[in-house]
């Protein structure tokens, strides 16, 4: 690992300063950004630790209640925390099924809302140095296109990059509308989650809207009560411990059998967090019956493009989501 | 852990330390057959190290290091090192066909302990040539100091006295403008000649005795005096330059010089000398180096040290502690793998340990799916996991009945 400069931010205002330096990066749990440092793919000279403004802002490491409804996640927040509080997992089931459903319980102790939202992608190329990638290093090209691309994206992606987004709990953010408040050099912003994230298109390697320097101050979930019978389902290669060969984000407000919401996104299939609202159309005034499900799903994965290994993929996320929708009415 | 020479059998309170530019009280040496004092070694410097009393030099699992060493310094002839251990008898260990020779002073030692003022932690003094005390490592936790700095120490031997008169400082300073390299400075033409006539031979292989034989220690951390340096003018201008660091492990505070990139496990590892968390896949995935933060459990690989200052850090060693074990017995969750067969090989376990004490405070269900899916990021390639199950339900059995259950798919 490179050496680097050490400071601690004590308030947001510096932290935001001396976020904006070049080479230079926020860290909370480090569980991305110290394992990447250690392959060499992260090479930051200055690493400011954020964590100490929660000390002076509790709420930023906290889950709080949002005046009309709904629940703020702050961005020191750490997921066993947001998992297992008693007011995410009434209001908002699948947030805490998709935070217990990832990683490991060290893991989650340590990592943060802000930076599971902001997690790099598990791309084995990505992470390796020594082979092309154009998210890594921009115009180098794509070792997944034409490599070992099991794990790789069938959504959003481009000729540059089909690398999957990692997180489970944005795949629940985003299905909830959920909207990612930050602090910047002006004020700062309130993004709506569907538009925090990039797809690759011909750079792969922006990935977010966020500026240098900007930091993500909280998560806010509006009110929904659909979504108190919500599930995040994830099927992966071992029971526990991995991550989403496909998973399914959804909320469903059925009334006399007949569907009259719907939230669906989903997850390990896409390049980013997949809010398919076509999916939802298709479900929204129809009966919640097996056959909606299997349109709704058939209209979810229209668009995809498998590649040599993933193709299994467009079945597998179609038979994820009516599994998740069928538990969820049932 | 604690020294049997300065427990209760100990004649009289440990006399007030002696400070730095004081001579060294001169003491036979317990059990010495011939009869050896202090006084005997004189003639170059000599390192006096306090052990824990359970430190065996003569280990065979060290045999290798000692080889190692000897292999890279034949100069090692000339080390004087003393080291003052709470069991076994006098020893002269000579390695290999050199000679190399470590005194381990055993026997009574808590008169020589009281004449140096050496509490319930382990101590090392760095004598001059002449008898004076011109280094000490203080720091009032269970650990040595690391090897490096007693071989800054000894360097700073061949630096003239100070004016001042302030012994630390000056040693201090030395070994500051030494880190890089002691030897080029050792040999820099405006260095004024060493006292007495050693020649860089000599001091190769005393600096390296001294390290080579702290290596051997199970427990090594910086000297207080010495983690000062970091902040001496020049140090800090360097990206990512050691600085003073303070971690609180199993309910003391260890004072550090680290980088910033130095992780969690690397520090305790390699500088705090508790190796009893693993480096299994360096990258969170396995699980080996989990230790508690504040009560948590957390991946040590995955976190920067310096991260971690202001917080209760507990290792596996310190583990028995917290359930108010005392002396050598188990922690019960160390005992329930015993019973259970819960490992094999051993390299996980300290981590599976230490995620399974934590998972019992966390809300699970009573399940042993429950227990496989919270235990499921410590990895066993042995594959002990019917064991460890068994285990840690064994432990879960008399616990206060979860609030909430595990949420369910």
């Amino acid at each position: 690992m490179i050496s680097f400069d050490y400071t601690v931010a004590t308030d947001a205002d510096a932290a935001v300063r001396a976020g904006a330096a070049p080479a230079t990066r926020f860290v909370a749990g480090g569980t991305t950004l110290i394992d990447l440092m250690k392959l060499g793919v992260e090479t930051p000279e200055h690493v400011v630790d954020i964590n100490a403004l929660a000390d002076r802002d509790p709420a930023l490491g906290a889950v709080s209640e949002l005046p009309g409804g709904g629940l703020r996640l702050g961005a020191l927040a750490r997921m066993s925390d947001v998992a297992w509080d008693a007011r995410v997992r009434e209001q908002f089931p699948m947030v805490s099924q998709s935070l217990l459903q990832a990683a490991s319980g060290q893991l989650r102790n340590m990592a943060s809302m802000g930076g599971n939202i902001l997690q790099r992608t598990r791309c084995p190329y990505f992470r390796d140095t020594a082979t092309p990638c154009n998210k890594r290093e921009p115009g180098s090209g794509c070792s997944a296109i034409r490599g070992i691309n099991r794990g790789h994206a069938i959504l959003g992606t481009s000729e540059m990059c089909i690398a999957t987004h990692p997180s489970d709990l944005a795949v629940a953010l985003v299905a909830l509308g959920a909207t990612v408040r930050t602090r910047n050099a002006g004020a700062g912003r309130t993004i709506p989650f569907a538009q925090f994230h990039l797809l690759p298109g011909a750079h792969p390697e922006r990935e977010t809207v966020l500026r240098p320097g900007e930091l993500v101050t909280a998560i806010d979930i509006p009110a929904l009560p659909a979504a108190r019978r919500s599930l995040y389902l994830k099927v992966r290669d071992r029971a526990s411990y991995a991550f989403a060969l496909a998973s399914a984000a959804v909320a469903l407000d059925v009334q006399g059998g007949t569907v009259r919401d719907a939230r669906v996104a989903l997850g390990g299939v896409a390049t980013k967090p997949w809010r398919s609202r076509e999916a939802e159309r298709a479900l929204i005034g129809k009966p919640a019956t097996a056959a909606t499900f299997r349109a709704a799903a058939a209209v979810a994965l229209r668009g995809a493009v498998p590649r040599k290994q993933n193709a299994f993929k467009i079945e597998l996320a179609k038979r994820t989501l009516v599994r998740a929708l069928t538990e969820v009415s049932a | 852990m604690h020294i049997p020479h300065t427990s209760a059998t100990s004649p009289g309170a440990a006399l007030p330390s002696p400070a730095l530019g004081d001579q060294a009280l001169d003491f036979a040496v317990p059990g010495a057959v011939p009869a050896r004092r202090l006084a005997d070694f004189r003639g170059g410097p000599v390192v006096l190290t306090f052990h824990p009393g359970h430190w065996d030099p003569a280990r065979a699992e060290y045999i290798a290091t000692y080889n190692r060493l000897i292999a890279r310094a034949p100069g090692l002839a000339g080390a004087k090192l003393l080291s003052i251990a709470g069991s076994g008898p006098w020893q002269e260990l000579t390695f290999a066909d050199t000679a190399l020779s470590i005194p381990v002073i055993a026997g009574d030692t808590s008169e020589v302990a009281r004449l140096y003022g050496v509490g319930s932690a382990p101590a090392v003094f760095v004598i001059d040539e002449g008898g004076t005390i011109r280094w000490r490592h203080d720091a009032a936790t269970d650990a040595l100091p690391h090897p490096d700095d007693v071989s800054r120490a000894l360097a700073a031997l061949a630096e003239p006295p100070d004016d001042t008169g302030d012994a630390r400082v000056a040693a201090a300073d030395a070994s500051s403008t030494m880190r890089d390299d002691p030897l080029v400075s050792f040999d820099a033409p405006d260095s004024p000649a060493p006292p007495s006539a050693w020649t860089r031979r000599d001091f190769v292989a005393t600096a390296l005795g001294a390290a080579f034989a702290l290596a051997l220690t199970p427990l090594a951390a910086r000297a207080e005096p010495l983690a000062r340096t970091a902040s001496a003018p020049g140090a800090g201008t360097a990206i990512g330059a050691p600085a003073p660091a303070t971690l609180r492990v199993n309910g003391r505070d260890i004072a550090l010089t680290l980088e910033p990139r130095v992780t969690l496990l690397d520090a305790l590892r390699e500088y705090a000398g508790l190796t009893g968390s693993k480096k299994g896949c360096d990258h969170g995935q396995c699980g080996a180096c989990t230790v508690h933060v504040n009560g948590r459990r957390v991946l040590s690989c995955l976190t920067f040290a310096v991260m971690q200052q202001g917080k209760e850090i507990t290792t596996i060693e310190g583990l028995a502690a917290t359930a108010g074990v005392t002396g050598d017995a188990l922690h019960p969750m160390q005992q329930a793998f015993l019973t259970h067969d819960g490992f094999q090989c051993g390299y996980c376990t300290s981590g599976q340990i230490m995620s399974a004490t934590a998972v019992l405070r966390e809300p699970w269900g009573p399940d042993d799916d429950d227990v496989r899916e919270a235990m499921s990021g410590n990895l066993c390639r042995c594959g002990a996991y019917p064991g460890i199950v068994a285990a840690v339900q064994s432990q879960r059995a008399g616990q206060p009945a979860p609030t909430g259950g595990t949420p369910r798919r």
